[in-house]
């Protein structure tokens, strides 16, 4: 991948809000027996609020790169540290972020398997789909639209 | 030949176009990014000014002058240095052969103080030969020849179709017309069917016709097989335009196939890993080619390919344009067409003007050779008797050739290579905060240009550039490079460790037969220090292909026919989608792709990728001017097509 910055922001909102909602959905309906509640969409409006600022520092560390690509391994350390971000945030700064304190609350084990569950498929979607519904997309550095 | 005290000789390789550049200049000599920032005078002597193309280089940068008997050069408080010989100098005296680096310019000062002979060769304008082509019955003519043998109404700035067809040679009129028939064209045309476009709608008109019959041929020739390994990514297939499932990925599900798990996981991790964590995946060539079959049937190309050289195109009065072409020997016929695509390749083969001199001298053909060219008999004869091997490049195509040798050697182990290059290589271009990496004087980069130049931040800010600045990024980015492959370094160090394979720097001087008429290179060493000499069985000159269009008579009869303007880099000035804008005629649209393309909106025009790029954005021009039967490729249409090629269905 060789993302520009606003190729990796439409790219990030695209597919989280789609692929990565219905996925979210289903957390909230509690169909994997987890606990139902909005808590699930609310913390996927975080990853992509935070996650539009973290792009922003992998455009600077690209520029660093003489390819100025983006492997896909790059791409899930990058994701790994954006979803401990969230735990950091929540279980060590102990900070209450807005429409995470209803009910049932935050669980660790199940926003690990929530985020990894989104971030698959939203990679996946990346890495197949996204090129053959939208031929341009990988030549204007993720831009779709 | 003799010099005037003062009298220096630059030479460097351009590292935009691999050009060779052996100006002789007299001191006071000035080298800056901008003409109109440096002196014209300085003690009342005029200046020789050299620009210098890079963001690497300031607009004045460094100053060459002739000082109570020596050559002196001061740097002008640049941003990024003067060099000398790797050390980084702000004024200091030089001896001839000295190494000056300049951003990404490595220029190598020659001259003597006394003015006595200056052991240059004069760099011929012409140091090309002709791309090898198949045995055909219509042979390329000389450039004078092509519009003597058309009717009278070529020569008209727009010509009547109704003439045409009175000359009572055949005539075809059709929407879409491709030129060259080569991997460009079918690409092109690969998409046109995709968009919705028929078969008998389009015609290609070539003279092989397999698409990459001559792509094939110079692989071969520079000693890619079919199961060795190209330079492009997994994703650049010219049989899908969407990249998708990439040659990785489809090679891995083969070895699955067979069981052999091994290398199905090996490649997957390439292509998630590379570049940083594992050697970049490439697919192998045999693959590639077997790809292109395929896609060809299902498109309709063998009815979409006609034989046929191309000898003129020009503008019609309704808005088309005519191409005259030569469909056998002494035979012309004309296609009329709305639309047309240029992909004619490379026109020629660069050859070093001294090993140009020597085969014209000696007409031997045999023991130097261009790495382009069949030269089997290179390998055939270094595997009965053993021999010496002089290499010149050090690019791709020098590290192939570089690995044959070593295969060579298994075979017969009296084999060296010693590998002559213009200057070392201490360090990698820079850009921005990025730069290259270098190991054993060999640059390496994944493929011909960086990898942000096909699809990422660095295609849309050569996009966006002016023309000069164009030329400044492609010599930041540019220059020669080869692929960072295990193998490929361990037979360097191997070879260094074992002796029978040596690097030497130096300027050629000349080369000349010796007594038992094997080719002798001579060559300057630093600082005069006398004149080297290397004796060699072979000589296989491996610096490059060439572009220019002036060197194809069909693309010079197009530009003076219609004074086209050129890129700095003397290719096709070409609008950001791949248009000639100045052919606009009326509905009718001429594009054009490839190599001949280069030094304008695109860094990699000779790739695959860079081709469906290319054909892509001429394909939207096209979609936006109502060409017949096009639609827009997006969304569902577009997965709809995809599915169609999973199927191996006609589009
Ligand atoms: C050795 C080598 C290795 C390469 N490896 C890679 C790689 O690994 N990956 C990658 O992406 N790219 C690679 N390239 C670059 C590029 O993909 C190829 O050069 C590709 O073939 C370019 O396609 P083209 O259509 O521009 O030229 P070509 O495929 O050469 O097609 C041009 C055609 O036009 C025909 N033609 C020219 N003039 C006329 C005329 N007047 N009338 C009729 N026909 C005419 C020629 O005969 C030729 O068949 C490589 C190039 C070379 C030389």
């Amino acid at each position: 991948m060789t993302p520009t910055l606003l190729g990796r922001w439409q790219t990030r909102l695209l597919l989280t809000e789609t692929v990565g909602l219905v996925i979210t959905l289903l957390f909230c309906g509690g169909t994997f027996g987890n606990p139902a509640g909005p808590i699930f969409f609310w913390l996927l409006q975080y990853i992509v609020l935070f996650g539009l600022g973290w792009d922003y520092l992998y455009i600077y560390i690209q520029s660093w790169r003489w390819d100025q690509d983006w492997p896909a391994a790059l791409q899930w350390i990058a994701a790994l540290w954006e979803g401990l971000f969230i735990i950091l945030i929540v279980e060590v700064a102990n900070l209450k972020l807005p429409g995470t304190g209803i009910a049932p609350g935050w669980h660790l084990g199940w926003f690990m398997v929530h985020y990894g569950l989104v971030w698959l498929a939203v990679f996946i979607t990346s890495q197949s789909f996204m090129r053959l519904i939208f031929p341009r997309w990988r030549f204007r550095g993720g831009q779709w639209l | 030949m003799s010099t005037l005290p003062g009298q220096v000789r630059l030479s460097w390789q351009d590292p935009v176009t691999g050009e060779q550049r052996t100006p002789l200049l007299t001191c006071p000599i000035t080298l800056g990014r901008e003409f109109a920032c440096m002196p014209v005078e300085l003690h009342g002597q005029r200046v020789a000014r050299i620009v210098l193309n890079s963001s690497q280089v300031s607009r004045y940068h460094t100053l060459i002058e002739w000082v109570q008997g020596h050559i002196r050069i001061t740097d002008q408080n640049s941003s990024n240095g003067t060099w000398i010989n790797g050390v980084l100098q702000t004024s200091c005296h030089i001896s001839s052969g000295d190494l000056l680096k300049i951003g990404p310019y490595e220029i190598t000062l020659m001259f003597t103080l006394d003015g006595r002979g200056l052991p240059t060769a004069e760099a011929s304008e012409q140091s090309i030969i002709q791309v090898p082509e198949p045995a055909n019955p219509v042979p390329e003519e000389p450039a004078a020849t092509p519009i003597n043998i058309l009717p009278p109404a070529f020569q008209a700035h727009q010509l009547v179709v109704q003439d045409l067809h009175a000359t009572q040679l055949p005539v075809e009129e059709i929407d879409y017309l491709a030129v060259g028939a080569g991997l460009g064209s079918f690409i092109w045309v690969d998409f046109l069917r995709i968009c919705g476009v028929a078969v008998q709608q389009i015609r290609a008109l070539g003279i092989e016709d397999r698409p990459y019959a001559r792509y094939q041929r110079l692989c071969l020739n520079s000693q890619i097989p079919a199961h060795e390994r190209l330079r492009s990514n997994s994703d650049s297939c010219p049989d899908n335009i969407w990249g998708w499932p990439g040659y990785a990925l489809r090679e891995a599900w083969h070895e699955f196939n067979k069981g052999n798990m091994n290398p199905a996981l090996q490649y997957l991790w390439q292509v998630f890993a590379e570049p940083t964590f594992a050697q970049t995946y490439t697919p192998r060539s045999g693959n590639v080619f077997a790809s292109i079959d395929r896609e060809a049937i299902r498109i309709g190309w063998p009815q979409i390919y006609r034989f046929g050289r191309v000898r003129a195109i020009r503008q019609t009065q309704d808005g088309r344009y005519a191409i005259a072409y030569s469909p056998g020997r002494k035979q012309t016929a004309f296609v009329v067409a709305r639309h047309v695509h240029l992909a004619t390749g490379y026109p020629v083969l660069q050859f070093l003007p001294d090993l140009k001199a020597y085969r014209e001298q000696t007409h031997d053909f045999k023991s130097v050779v261009n790495a382009y060219e069949d030269h089997r008999h290179v390998y055939e004869t270094l595997e009965r008797q053993g021999g010496t091997v002089l290499l010149r490049g050090r690019g791709i195509v020098a590290s192939r050739i570089l690995q044959r040798l070593y295969e060579a050697r298994q075979r017969q182990p009296n084999i060296s290579v010693l590998h002559l290059m213009r200057s070392p290589k201490p360090q990698g271009n820079r850009f921005g905060k990025a730069q290259r990496l270098v190991e054993n004087h060999f640059e390496f980069q994944p493929f011909n240009w960086p990898k942000a130049c096909w699809g990422g931040t660095l295609r849309e800010e050569l996009e966006q550039a002016t023309p000069e600045q164009r030329t400044n990024l492609l010599a930041d980015w540019g220059g020669t490079t080869t692929a960072d492959r295990r193998d490929w370094k361990r037979f360097v160090q191997q070879g260094v460790d074992q002796g029978w394979y040596q690097i030497t720097f130096g300027e050629v001087t000349q080369v000349v037969p010796n007594t038992q008429a094997r080719p002798t290179t001579y060559i300057q060493e630093k600082g005069l220090r006398g004149e080297v000499k290397l004796e060699a069985d072979f000589i296989i000159d491996a610096t490059g292909l060439d572009s220019k269009v002036k060197a194809s008579p069909l693309l010079n009869d197009l530009v003076t026919h219609y004074n086209l303007p050129l890129n700095p880099a003397g290719r096709f000035a070409v609008a950001n989608d791949f248009e000639l804008l100045e052919m606009r005629n009326h509905y009718g649209r001429l594009y054009a792709a490839g190599a001949i393309t280069f030094g304008g909106p695109h860094a990699a025009v000779d790739s695959f990728l860079g081709l469906q790029y290319a054909a892509l954005c001429a394909v939207d021009g096209l979609v936006a001017a109502r060409a017949p039967n096009l639609q827009r490729l997006n969304g569902l249409n577009s997965l709809r097509q995809w599915l169609k090629w999973v199927q191996n269905q006609t589009p």
